[in-house]
């Protein structure tokens, strides 16, 4: 944590600066040039096209997650440490009820949102809290509930059900994983020691160098270190949903529209293959209204935006593959429950 | 380097007016806004040689297994590399064209049956015109003209083929594919699949025994064009 010595930033600076220039030469040159060699050929199809939807993922929710990962720096950085933590209810229930409602402060769809519930955690949030935050923050913020007004209006209770939806699994989840024993095993150990080390030299801060400088520093190394372990996450996840989509067919799914309950599990299975960031995906969902049963699109617009492939690999960068098993199964349930419900009842 | 990669090749999709590509316009200036922060905050992790040593610990792909590693380079390299298209007709096929419906209102159809000039109409707008009425009384006196990409009909490749456009919401992996369908026998002949074309020419009731639409355009002409600019639909 000792600030870089002054006769390296020359050097650093430098080498950062020519290795931009030359991803951004590379850019520039490289299509040209392979399309000159290459005329004529092009790759497959199928691997043209699954190359075109990972980049397109890829580059819808890089920018949410650089805003995710920037609030998460705002909360440890510029924000005194804890006071977060300090200002909300005691009561564990209350407690996570008003986290499950920080979404409304933090509108980043759930892609930006695995970065903040790092930053939350190593802020001082526990293990459960963190949870409510990540299942509840993709549906209660402001973004999502415009778009999801904008696309179904007050039609077939699906606003309503999503949101009370999304708040009551969040809160449920949450409340499981509170009655864990030792809340520490869902990390994966990495993120755990990472989490000792940033509330440490989190109290190091409040002693140590304020002013602007250190402040953006910090904020640069966070983004870093962040980006270091979520790239990779966000580009395998983006890869393997790509895959999915251009190698199962979709009609499988559109098949089963019409029967209250295959059209809830359909629904669902399309949710976690198509990976849409919360914030839109009620503009999707809305041009399969017709072919559908409101409970199934209910259950779309509740389980994809709390679990997809992409946000399983996002999230296995800080929780372990069986904590994300427990959540995936726990999820799905409600979810499906929820489906049914609006199929049969509503 | 994997977010450097990304910053990059957005700027430069942006510079080139290329991002439509991959993403609906409504995100394009979020995008280039997050993309220039990620390119400060990127360049100053430069000058900080702790981040080189960060850098390392995002090898935690290592425990997402060897072959993640492996797709990791090729689609860094690849998204560098190879340059920017648009789906193609193996997408369109494989999501069946106008299987999602279009969640376009009553009202919209209504005001575009009332715009007289339907020469004008896109694919979007003939497909929801489709959707609602299949008499062919309707389409005996008007003309079409639309432009899109070929696609064979699923049922009846050989004698059918539709015109076909993306529609996008978010960005590239929710494409639709809808479609006018064509009749003209041996058409692969004269066009490949992927081709972009425009087709001008009326509704009849489909000839095709095996196709699933009821109408189908009798073309009278058939332009070969340059793909868009913009050639997914929103």
């Amino acid at each position: 944590m000792h600030p870089p010595l002054p006769r390296r930033w020359p050097f650093g600076l430098t080498a950062g600066v020519l290795v931009v220039l030359a991803v951004f030469v590379l850019r520039a040159l490289a299509p040209p040039y392979l399309e000159e060699q290459l005329s004529g050929w092009q790759l497959p199809d199928r691997v043209q096209d699954t190359l075109t939807l990972a980049i397109s993922v890829i580059i819808e929710s890089v920018p949410f997650v650089f805003l995710g990962i920037l609030l998460s720096a705002v909360v440890q950085v510029w924000l005194p440490h804890g006071v977060l933590a300090r200002h909300l209810p005691k009561n564990p229930i209350l407690r996570r009820a008003s986290i499950s409602l920080l979404g409304m402060f933090f509108p980043v769809c759930e892609c930006g949102n695995v970065p903040l519930a790092r930053g939350f955690m190593v802020g001082g949030f526990t293990v459960s809290e963190s949870i409510t935050f990540l299942l509840a923050a993709p549906i209660l913020n402001p973004i999502t509930i415009i778009t999801t007004h904008q696309a179904f209006g007050w039609d077939g209770h699906i606003l309503v059900a999503r949101l009370l939806g999304g708040f009551l699994i969040a809160n449920v989840v949450g409340w499981l994983f509170s009655q864990h024993p030792n809340p520490q095993s869902l990390l994966t150990t990495r993120f755990a020691i990472a989490c000792e080390v940033g509330s440490g030299s989190g109290h190091g801060h409040e002693h140590g160098g304020h002013g602007r400088d250190s402040r953006f520093s910090q904020t640069t190394e966070i983004f870093i270190r962040e980006t270091s372990v979520i790239m990779p996450a966000l580009f395998i996840g983006s890869g393997v949903a790509a895959l999915t989509q251009v190698f199962i067919p979709r009609s499988v799914l559109l098949a089963l529209g019409s029967n209250p309950v295959w059209s809830v599990l359909a629904m669902m299975a399309l949710a976690f293959v198509v990976a849409v960031c919360s914030n839109v995906d009620a503009f999707f969902i809305l041009s399969f209204g017709s072919t559908f049963l409101p409970g199934g699109i209910v259950a779309f617009l509740v389980f994809g935006a709390l679990i997809d492939i992409k946000m399983l690999a996002l999230m296995r960068t800080t929780f372990t593959s069986r904590t994300l098993v427990q959540i995936t199964v726990v999820v799905g349930l409600m979810s499906a429950a929820l489906g049914l419900l609006v199929n049969y009842v509503a | 380097m994997l977010s450097l990669v990304v910053v990059v090749v957005t700027l430069w999709l942006g510079l080139n007016d290329e991002l439509g590509l991959y993403i609906h316009p409504r995100y394009f200036v979020f995008t280039i806004v997050m993309a220039l922060v990620g390119l400060v905050l990127v360049s100053a992790g430069f000058v900080r040689r702790r981040s080189f040593e960060v850098e390392d610990a995002g090898r935690l792909a290592t425990t997402l297994t060897g072959t993640g590693i492996v797709l990791l380079l090729v689609m860094g390299v690849a998204i560098v590399v190879v340059p920017p298209t648009t789906l193609t007709s193996a997408t369109a096929t494989q999501r069946e064209v106008n299987s999602g419906g279009l969640g376009t209102d009553a009202d919209q159809t209504a005001a575009l049956i009332g715009a007289g000039d339907f020469e004008e109409l896109s694919v979007r707008e003939w497909v929801s015109l489709l959707a609602q009425s299949t008499d062919p009384a309707f389409y005996a006196d008007k003309t079409a003209r639309v432009t899109g990409f070929v696609t064979p009909d699923a049922q009846d490749p050989d004698n059918v083929f539709y015109v076909a456009r993306f529609v996008v919401t978010c960005c590239a992996v929710d494409a639709q594919p809808i479609g006018v369908p064509v009749y003209l026998p041996g058409w692969q002949a004269e066009y490949e699949i992927d081709d972009w074309v425009q087709v001008t020419g009326r509704f009849d009731p489909s000839v095709s025994a095996a196709a699933t639409d009821p109408l189908a355009l009798t073309p009278v002409e058939i332009l070969p064009v340059d793909q868009p600019n913009d050639p997914y639909v929103y």
